[in-house]
């Protein structure tokens, strides 16, 4: 539900793209409010939008200029005054506007066997804190996904416990594998597919959650609940969807 | 009815205008870094203006025609030769079957399109013929869907020729490249402000379709916190740590976590891409208005 203290901004991102942003921080009740924000734009089908892009606190829209000044023409107004104006009907209807937010938590089940936790040791030495409390701290909270980028289907989610809270390696490895779960600062995240990376692997899910089939495409969207399920070796291997 | 790849370049790739519609879900845009030498292949083959081209870097690929074709080069010129046979850019070429087409040196500018007429057949995904970080490789063949007899008009050939001149120009004047300031500006110390606004940069060797390193004065940031990550577009400068900038060009990520000193306004993106290593280049502000009027502007140079 989005609050009457939410205090939004708009500012230009170049001459293509203008953010609507809320105070920056990870919080729950900024990244709902910012799925409304981009429920309303989708509902309205403004046809000069090209991409929404959630993040942390910004909703971003990304516009075509020449469609965008047909618009404003037919409109009369400018588009300062069209965001000004857009963002005071979505204040005055958002009781009415509803996400889609059936609250399910989505459970992926993720081996946090050091074959696939490599850095787990490092977080263990570091931190001051054994494997298996790792593994019960990452499995137990419900993670919100922020945004996704980095690559096509990473997710950017949050917010990890205190104890396990760990920033990223300085020199990135060359090669990360698909499914890697891994931990930068408060954030946790999957990588989609194998890339290069910077973040503490502590487990690997054996689900694909990037399918480049354009029906697939990404599991998990920004607004999404998670839960990591932990299982043995055997079952990652009894599941396994990746090809390597 | 097709094109094959006779030796390798170091960086050509099959472009189009990009995808949008999926930067949510961390799909990049991909797309020519310079649209208008594109846009403008297409026109002079009377193509439809968004069709796949070959974007090509020096050293370039080398290319052999299994059938005549109408072909036109735009943009950068690495004097390109069919047969040893020099030929002129901006101009609709005929090649026979059996044609080879070379590039000798980088003579002016950093990227050139091939465009053919017709359509290049390759692999679309999510209505797109741009890929990330993929290549043209030695020995692939790119099937040509013609459109027509190969045959061009002729009665459009003095609005080409003024369109040609107004591309030209805009795309190889020295005036400086036009940004609209971001976040992170005002988080520059005065000084910086200053260098960035009056210093010479120039393109670093490390550039490549995600993003252009700058040389240049370094840039010192008031507070040094990192920014919570967010959108970013084809354009923003991104001040890494190192108090170095990098433009981030077609094949950038969606989300950044760089301090935003700004973006370049997308008509000046194309001159960014023609931009030699050690060419030195300013830059200069403008506001959203102005970069709109610009826009459309050179939108309606292609009108006829």
């Amino acid at each position: 539900m989005l609050s009457s203290k939410n205090k939004w901004n708009i500012r230009w991102l170049g001459d293509h793209a203008l953010v609507f942003s809320l105070p920056a921080m990870m919080d729950e009740n900024i990244a709902s409010s910012l799925q409304q924000l981009n429920y309303f734009f989708v509902s309205k089908q403004f046809i000069f939008i090209k991409d929404l892009i959630p993040a942390y606190h910004t909703l971003t829209i990304v516009y075509d200029i020449q469609l965008l000044h047909l618009f404003l023409a037919e409109k009369k107004c400018t588009l300062q005054s069209w965001a000004e104006h857009t963002l005071a009907d979505f204040e005055n209807n958002n009781s009415k506007i509803n996400p889609n937010t059936t609250e399910n938590i989505i459970k992926i089940p993720v081996c946090y066997d050091p074959v696939f936790g490599i850095d787990l040791e490092n977080i263990k030495a570091n931190n001051n804190i054994s494997i298996n409390e790792i593994v019960h701290k990452h499995s137990e909270n419900i993670y919100t996904v922020y945004c996704l980028g980095f690559l096509p289907g990473f997710t950017y989610m949050g917010i990890v416990d205190e104890k396990i809270k760990h920033p990223r390696h300085l020199q990135p490895r060359a090669k990360v594998n698909a499914g890697s779960i891994g931990i930068a600062g408060s954030q946790t995240g999957i990588y989609p597919t194998t890339s290069p990376g910077g973040w503490q692997i502590i487990g690997r899910t054996p689900w694909q959650i990037f399918d480049k089939d354009p029906s697939k495409l990404a599991m998990l969207k920004a607004g999404d609940k998670v839960q990591f399920n932990p299982i043995s070796i055997e079952e990652f291997y009894a599941i396994n969807q990746h090809k390597i | 009815m097709s094109i094959q790849i006779h030796k390798q370049g170091i960086s050509d790739s099959i472009q189009d205008r990009g995808r949008y519609g999926y930067q949510h879900i961390g799909i990049q845009v991909n797309g020519c870094i310079d649209y208008l030498s594109a846009t403008l292949a297409n026109t002079i083959l009377q193509n439809k203006i968004d069709n796949p081209v070959f974007e090509i870097h020096f050293p370039a690929s080398c290319f052999t025609f299994s059938s005549a074709e109408i072909i036109c080069i735009t943009g950068a010129n690495f004097v390109p030769v069919v047969n040893d046979q020099s030929i002129p850019l901006y101009t609709p070429i005929q090649v026979k079957e059996g044609d080879i087409l070379q590039f000798l040196q980088p003579l002016e500018g950093r990227t050139a399109y091939i465009a053919v007429q017709g359509k290049i057949s390759s692999e679309q995904w999510l209505n797109s013929y741009s890929y990330s970080n993929q290549r043209i490789q030695k020995n692939e063949v790119f099937e040509i869907a013609s459109m027509t007899s190969g045959q061009l008009e002729n009665s459009t050939i003095s609005f080409k020729q003024t369109l040609i001149h107004k591309v030209h120009a805009h795309l190889h004047s020295n005036t400086p490249i036009r940004i609209i300031p971001g976040p992170a500006w005002n988080n520059l110390e005065a000084d910086s402000i200053q260098q960035l606004l009056h210093s010479q940069f120039e393109i670093s060797s490390q550039a490549n379709r995600m993003g252009f390193k700058l040389k240049g004065p370094t840039l010192i940031q008031q507070k040094t916190d990192e920014p919570l990550s967010s959108a970013v577009t084809r354009g923003t400068l991104q001040l890494l740590p190192s108090g170095e900038i990098i433009v981030l060009m077609a094949d950038h990520q969606t989300i950044g976590g760089y301090a935003n000193l700004g973006q370049i306004i997308l008509v000046d993106l194309p001159r960014l891409a023609q931009l030699k290593k050690e060419t030195p280049f300013t830059f200069n502000l403008v506001n959203v208005a102005l970069a709109h009027q610009l826009y459309l502007e050179i939108n309606e140079w292609f009108k006829y």
